[in-house]
């Protein structure tokens, strides 16, 4: 039957996915069909969406991790044949499309940023990033099906098509896997929303202590910004929440305004900030490759300068 | 007593890439070799779990002859032994490719009850082999992992998802990919170097395995990016400061 087959653990990705999914189906000429595991009734906006199929797969029971889904995917997909199947990039998903792409003895494009099809040699060509970020490689997968994942808001959501309708088939099998969940700890989830910044004062390991973070905060409110950092104050210090680390393995970011301060500017985090309009930094070490990538460099010590800049932006607003 | 196996890879520093000028080439020609950033976090998580719960932890890596050079680094970051599986042909390895050659040579001839990857590798960062290894091995795997600990016959492990943590219990012998905040790696002292150089390598070539591997994925090309900036440095000072001012009213993010 072919066709192309998504799969993602939440909404917001689902929908992208059949945006993305849909156009690509139109494509090829085939069907666009949706794996899921959630009962909930949303098969309804899902074909109004652009699924001509939802694939149902049966309900996890206590304790399950999603990876006991792995050999179910891997059989129907065996015998449906899918031309393309794209999955959403959580880390969940990731590990599900690697196994799956092996027990298919197919290729993956992992963190597909951009794809293309290809009519003359009717395959997918997709895009990722290599060597941190330095280049993009053009990759095709030489069997079917064709697969990569997709990073969260690499697409935009569809709109929804009123009275679009399709089908639901479910598929059954035994969920059977070693492995158990004993615990989920849900982490609280804070309001902190640094793709929709315009302006963007990031933080790196320049910072000595916690507590000058206030630095920062108070520069950022002057411009009436955001806070953001690098992967290792987010990871490794814990000092800001996860969602504000910027780059290869973090947000990608498009504001007016980025400002680094003590960010050493290597390239993992730097692919972060390509499309921001202006791009500032702050370093005392003049050979930081932050400069590089920067339109304006200050060469100092942060803890000098940014109190300066801040009061000199105040002075500038009230006159 | 958890007999260890941690994975290395041997990447180019992509501080030495270089885009040939006046065009959208990448050039490797002066670049640097090191061990995979995040793979010092598997080294060292693998020498952190033999410390606590004894047993013996080797370093595992597939390259070109060339990545020889990285066995004795891995070796003074906690291996007791390397196996180093090897081919000039192993240049360009797709990750699916990878996961081959390796559980190729595992099933030859390492016993093992723990097997540890990176979170992903810093040329590819395709964060598959890891996965796909224990696929190919038919063991339970956990990823993106920023806590182990061993408990009779399993691993009990705190994956890292997108809306808070997952504990696992696997049972061994299981695959674990493991973030870079799990620890600290070790900064390998004089004494580290000087006992790497006498652990045993054992080499495993293409030949003792003994099958072909071919690649799932095709590079098609690839691109430089770049990112078009002004590059104007100032000095700290009142000077500097008013010209940001400047920088930011024109910017129009003061008003
Ligand atoms: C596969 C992979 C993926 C990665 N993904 C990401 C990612 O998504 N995001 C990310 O951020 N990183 C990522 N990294 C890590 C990245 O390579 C860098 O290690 C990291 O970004 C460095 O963070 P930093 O600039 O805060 O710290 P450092 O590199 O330690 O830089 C600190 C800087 O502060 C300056 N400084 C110190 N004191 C002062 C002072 N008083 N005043 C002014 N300047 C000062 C120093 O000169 C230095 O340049 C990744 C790495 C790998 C291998
Ligand atoms: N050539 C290799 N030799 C040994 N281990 C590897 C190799 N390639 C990848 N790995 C391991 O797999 C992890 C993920 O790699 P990747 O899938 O390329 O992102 C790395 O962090 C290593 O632990």
């Amino acid at each position: 039957m072919a066709g192309v087959w998504i799969l993602a653990d939440n909404h917001d990705q689902i929908l992208e996915l059949l945006a993305a999914g849909r156009s690509l189906a139109d494509d090829i000429g085939m069907g666009l069909h949706l794996l899921l595991w959630d009962r909930e009734e949303k098969s309804g906006e899902y074909f109004s969406y652009g699924a001509d199929e939802i694939i149902l797969l049966p309900a996890l029971a206590d304790g399950q991790p999603l990876s006991v889904y792995i050999p179910l995917i891997a059989e129907e997909a065996a015998r449906e044949k899918p031309e393309v199947f794209l999955i959403g990039g959580s880390n969940r998903c990731k590990e599900l499309a690697a196994r799956i792409a092996t027990r298919l003895e197919t290729g993956l494009c992992s963190e597909c940023t951009a794809f293309h099809f290809n009519q003359d040699l009717k395959r997918l060509e997709m895009e990722r990033m290599i060597y941190g970020g330095v280049g993009v490689q053009t990759v095709a997968s030489t069997s079917k099906p064709q697969m990569a994942t997709i990073p969260p808001r690499t697409f935009s959501p569809g709109s929804p098509l009123e009275g679009r309708e399709g089908k639901t088939r479910e598929i059954t099998g035994a969920l059977e896997t070693p492995v158990r969940v004993l615990e989920k700890k849900a982490k609280s989830k804070e309001q902190v929303n640094i793709r929709e910044a315009k302006v963007v004062v990031c933080v790196g390991r320049g910072l000595e202590n916690e507590e000058d973070l206030q630095l920062a905060r108070e520069l950022a409110e002057v411009l009436g910004g955001e806070v953001a950092c690098t992967r290792p104050i987010a990871e490794e210090l814990h000092w800001l929440p996860e969602e504000t680390y910027i780059g290869l393995s973090g947000q990608v970011i498009k504001p007016h305004l980025y400002i680094g301060i003590g960010v050493s500017g290597q390239i993992q985090h730097t692919v972060g900030i390509r499309d921001a309009k202006t791009v500032i930094a702050i370093n005392r070490d003049e050979n930081a490759a932050i400069f590089e990538v920067a339109d304006y460099g200050i060469i100092g010590d942060l803890y000098e300068v940014v109190p300066q800049l801040t009061r000199a932006i105040k002075e500038k607003v009230k006159s | 007593m958890p007999r260890i196996i941690t994975c290395f890879k041997w990447v180019v520093d992509q501080a030495d890439i270089r885009v040939v000028p006046g065009t959208d080439e990448l050039s490797l020609d002066r670049v640097g070799y090191r061990i995979s950033e995040y793979d010092r976090n598997c080294l060292e998580e693998g020498a952190r779990l033999k410390e606590q719960y004894g047993g013996e932890v080797v370093g595992l890596t597939v390259g070109i002859p060339g990545a020889k050079k990285s066995i004795k680094d891995a070796l003074s970051r906690g291996p007791e032994k390397a196996y180093f599986v090897t081919d000039p042909s192993f240049s360009n390895l797709e990750p699916g490719q990878t996961a081959a050659i390796m559980a190729a040579a595992i099933s030859s001839q390492i016993e093992y009850d723990l097997i540890i990857c990176g979170e992903g590798s810093g040329d590819l960062y395709a964060q598959q082999v890891g996965p796909r290894l224990a696929e190919m091995l038919g063991i339970p795997c956990a990823v993106f992992v920023n806590k182990i600990e061993i408990k009779e016959k399993e691993a009990i492990v705190e994956c890292k998802v997108e809306d808070g943590v997952e504990v696992l219990a696997l049972p061994l012998p299981a695959l674990i990919t493991v973030l870079p905040d799990i620890n600290t790696p070790r900064v390998p002292g004089l004494k580290d170097t000087l006992a790497a150089g006498k652990k045993p390598v054992e080499e495993i070539t293409l030949q003792d395995l003994n099958k072909s591997f071919d690649p799932y994925l095709e590079t098609l090309n690839v691109r430089a990016t770049s990112m078009e900036r002004t590059c104007e440095k100032m000095d700290a000072g009142s000077e500097g400061i008013a010209k940001m001012v400047a920088v930011l009213t024109k910017a129009g993010v003061i008003s």
